[in-house]
């Protein structure tokens, strides 16, 4: 039985009708049209499917819709700089050549996000671990590294 | 060479902003109108026969519209060189995975319980899962008993052997006399060297869309690469003319060589019988079974050598087990022969290699197309023949290496070769001769390797140019951006023809109707290829250019240069126009503009032909190989060189330091070499330290992200550890000296891993992936 959800997403209120074995990455991606958070896995290992979820980076493909309710959502879709252009994420990684397919690219850039916006200083070493639950075929994860650096140096 | 402005500049991709907004669409993304879903049940068994479907509770199932069994499909098989492989299966199944029946519903949570309500009744065939046991001639099973009679497919390469009713290919080199060259060794060693089933993880999920259109055509989205093979495929297999076919090209979410597999036709079966749009998303599981994934090869080497290193005789025996489907196996059979001559120089080299069907998941197609693990074995055996020897590694290299204008053992001219200077810089960067110290249970070790990787031939691309009437270019052409950047690789060549920066090139949408003709990624040849077709079409666009303005300016227009949206005359800069005055009333603002004589255009096809092989001897005439003939279009070279620590307690080995040299004839861009060099030695690591895709008796163990496990950030060395560097020869060829590298880019990483292995603890894996079971295995039996 569907049931209805309110969610902020992008800075909108969005009331869904969610069945309840529906994950957030579905809903984005299926109801609310937002296909910039991808699927690949399903089963949580590669985090191409990962969102801000109040700040935090989220695998939205293990996290149910409807424990998503009330909650505030940023996808990549939402994501902007204090100008309202381009993010200095998103910026370097243009830059820095970190993206090639482009799959793991929004997950990649949400889960930087998060980890700068709760430690501004993050090492070479903090930054992988943070990535170390995204997954690139594409990269070697070389240049994905040096421009979330390069973001952080920018954003500081 | 005039001096190159945008041609070997690191301009950024053309598709990096759409990629980090997130609006890049992928097929996997598509949605349609009525849309419906597909599921496919398939074979749980490795080999059994079908007794019987009942289909009828599915099909009573509110929301499904249609369900499809082997009886719907059409009779004709899909497959590469040999037609395979059927849409759906008739009276048996061949592997685990293979479709069984197919399902289209209103929405994927119906499709997928309707899949779940067709009842299916098979009985057990012994199978044959054993490459050895497969190749011999009274196998356990006969994968297809109608083999010989199957009907020739449009692409690749077959060869049967009566006696061994599972081959599919059999392709032999003969140079020189082995023989003979074993008896004037001073050494002759002899080992087998074998490598796992390796998925390609690309991250997009396989997706079709078929959309029926009103005029009885069909428009097909599909996250593949190699359009226009599976074009030829889908023609066949639907009995369609080719006007009634349309291959759309979305973004890919990675290739590494996925295309060889043709999974499509179920989805267009399903919009066939219903008339709607229908979307197919492979789970990540049927990816690792029916994805076409690196063929676990096993191969014999043999080697007699001189005590001063000289290679003088080389055997070697090559088996590459496939699934039912061939999918580009037979391909893979003949061509990673070429990773085995393309370096040395072997004045007497004997290979045969075998493609044989096995009840297992698709192989065929993965980056590297079989040099990689061609070469697995010979890098690791030039180590065990220097050490036999006495000799360092790097100088028993260095000394079989071939030179330029010298023959390889198919009898090609060697032309382009880097593969020295690679190794130079390689050991530089390693310093193979300085052992490291270890410290407590860790013990390290250095290993280094060189490798070549050939582009196929013979291989065709086009490239279409339209002058705009504000002097930019739309760029149209038929290569398939799979994430390597080749929109930005042809934007750049257009760019330098023109004179113009990279933004005001724009590369057009792409599919197989309006965009002009491409092979495909595959075997590294869009850069060579298509490059040289956009170039030629550039050409083409601006002699028309100058057709038009040379009137205007007085002058003839082979007088006339372009730059920067003007038209100018040669030596006398001040004497031009600006594109846009060629065109009629240039508003803006209005209607538009135009040129009254037609559309100033461009287009040009560019060939690369080949001469053929001897089917005995593998061997090309020798007249048409002075002549400058090719069997490969070209070969990329590298070496690669890493540092590992060893834990002699629990076997587990770290990569320390890693780097890898190409050459890659003229870089077009740069830092997107970097990334291939980069994705290359990311995908290696994986490739050699923990991925296999796992069976037992022919059941996978793990088709999912959880239990097979590609490198993340944690297995890639950190930033001052990883170095990667280019050590170009210009391709004469080429479009400005370029050629194609980015399967090289991973060969050789895997040996070099298992020398450094060798060279820490004095144990030699010859078997992938180099797993802490297997080095503590070989540490308890070496002590």
């Amino acid at each position: 039985m569907k049931q209805p959800i309110k969610l902020k997403v992008n800075g909108v209120v969005e009331e869904v009708l969610v069945e309840p074995w529906w994950s957030l990455a579905y809903v984005l991606r299926e109801v609310l049209n937002l296909t910039g958070t991808k699927v690949s896995c399903d089963t949580g290992n590669c985090g191409a499917c990962t969102v801000l979820v109040d700040g935090k980076a989220v695998k939205s493909c293990l996290l149910l819709a409807p424990k998503a309710k009330g909650k505030e959502i940023v996808t990549i879709e939402g994501l902007t700089g204090e100008d309202g252009g381009l993010h200095p994420l998103q910026e370097a990684f243009i830059e820095h050549f970190a993206v090639q397919c482009g799959f793991c690219t929004s997950g990649m850039i949400l889960t930087a996000k998060a980890l700068l916006d709760e430690n501004p200083g993050a090492t070479e070493e903090e930054v992988r671990a943070s990535l170390s639950g995204n997954l690139c075929r594409c990269t070697g994860y070389v240049k994905i590294v040096e421009a979330v650096l390069a973001a952080e140096e920018k954003l500081n | 060479m005039t001096e190159l402005s945008v041609v070997g500049k690191s301009v950024p991709r053309v598709d990096a902003l759409i990629k980090v907004t997130g609006k890049a669409k992928y097929t996997y993304d598509a949605k349609v109108p009525g849309m419906l879903y597909a599921k496919v049940l398939r074979s749980p068994y490795p080999h059994a026969k079908i007794v019987s479907i009942d289909t009828s509770k599915a099909e009573q199932l509110p929301g499904v519209v249609c369900v499809a069994t082997g009886k719907d499909a059409p009779e004709k098989r899909t497959g590469s060189a040999t037609l395979d492989q059927p849409v759906l299966a008739r009276d048996v199944v061949c592997a685990v995975g293979d479709p069984v029946a197919a399902v289209a519903a209103k929405s994927l949570d119906i499709a997928e319980e309707a899949i779940e309500l067709i009842d299916v009744k098979y009985e057990e065939l012994p199978a044959v899962l054993d490459p050895e046991d497969a190749v011999s001639t009274h196998p356990t099973a006969i994968v297809h008993p109608d083999l010989f009679n199957y009907e020739q497919g449009p692409f690749g390469h077959r060869r049967f052997d009566l006696d061994r009713p599972n081959v599919m290919m059999h392709y032999s080199i003969r140079q020189g006399d082995v023989e003979q060259g074993f008896k004037e060794a001073d050494l002759v060693l002899e080992n087998k060297f074998t490598t796992a089933m390796v998925q390609h993880c690309p991250l997009e999920l396989s997706t079709t869309l078929a959309t029926p259109e009103e005029d009885g055509s069909f428009t097909i989205n599909a996250s593949r690469s190699l359009h226009q093979p599976a074009k030829s495929v889908m023609r066949i297999v639907f009995g369609l003319e080719p006007s009634k076919l349309k291959f759309a090209m979305d973004y890919l979410g990675g290739g590494f060589g996925r295309g060889a597999v043709f999974e499509e036709p179920i989805a267009v079966l399903l919009a066939m019988k219903t008339g709607k749009p229908v979307k197919h998303v492979f789970t990540r599981e049927e990816v690792f079974l029916r994805g076409g994934n690196r063929i676990p090869m096993i191969v014999y080497i043999k080697d007699g050598v001189k005590k001063d290193g000289t290679l003088i005789a080389r055997e070697m025996t090559a088996i590459l087990p496939s699934g039912p489907s061939e999918a580009f196996t037979g391909l893979v059979t003949r061509n990673c022969a070429f990773g085995a001559v393309g370096t040395y120089r072997l004045p007497n080299f004997k290979w045969d290699s075998y493609g044989v069907y096995i009840n297992g998941p698709t192989t065929g197609g993965f980056r590297g197309l079989g040099s990689t693990q061609v070469e697995f074995a010979i890098e690791q055996h030039m180590d065990m023949l220097a050490e036999k020897l006495g000799i360092d590694p790097v100088k028993i290299r260095r000394k079989n290496i071939l030179r330029e204008g010298e023959a390889n053992a198919t009898g090609e001219i060697t032309h382009s070769i880097g593969v020295e200077e690679c190794l130079n810089k390689m050991a530089e960067f390693i310093k193979p001769e300085e052992k490291p110290e270890g410290e407590g249970v860790w013990r390290r070790g250095k290993g280094i390797t060189v490798a070549n990787k050939y582009t196929l031939a013979p291989a065709a691309g086009g490239g279409r140019v339209k002058v705009c009437a504000d002097g930019s270019i739309a760029l149209y052409h038929g290569a398939e951006e799979v994430g390597q950047g080749t929109d930005t690789v042809m934007a750049q060549i257009a760019a330098e023809e023109f004179g113009i920066s990279v933004d005001r090139v724009k590369v057009q949408p792409k599919d197989t109707l309006n965009s002009p003709y491409a092979m495909g990624a595959c075997s590294s040849q869009q850069t060579f290829i298509v490059g040289n077709g956009v170039k030629l079409a550039c050409q083409d666009a601006k002699r028309n250019l100058f057709k038009r303005a040379a009137p205007r300016l007085g002058v003839s227009p082979d007088e006339l240069e372009t730059k920067e949206g003007e038209i100018y005359v040669k030596g006398m800069p001040d004497k031009k126009l600006r594109i846009p005055e060629l065109f009629t009333g240039y508003a803006p603002g209005g209607y538009g503009s135009y040129t009254p004589d037609g559309e100033i255009i461009g287009n040009a096809t560019y060939v690369q032909i080949n001469t053929p092989d001897n089917l005995e001897t593998g061997q090309i005439d020798p007249e048409a190989a002075a002549k400058g003939m090719r069997l490969n279009t070209s070969y990329a070279h590298s070496a690669k060189a890493v540092e590992v620590a060893v834990n002699t307690e629990t076997g587990q080995v770290k990569v320390l330091r890693i780097g890898g040299a190409d050459d890659m004839g003229q870089p077009i861009n740069p830092k997107m070499c970097e990334q291939q060099q980069e994705g290359g030695i990311g995908m290696a690591l994986g490739a050699t330290l923990t991925e296999e895709f796992m069976l037992k008796e022919g059941i996978p163990l793990n088709p999912n992200f959880t239990d097979y496990r590609m490198a993340s950030v944690n297995e890639i060395p950190t930033l001052d550890n990883i170095k990667v560097m280019s050590a170009p020869a210009p391709h004469k060829d080429g479009p400005y000296g370029a050629k194609g590298f980015a399967e090289g880019v991973m060969i050789g990483i895997d040996a070099a891993i298992a020398n450094a292995v060798y060279n820490a603890v004095g144990v030699r894996i010859k078997d992938l992936p180099i797993t802490p079971e297997k080095v503590l295995r070989a540490l308890k039996e070496k002590n």
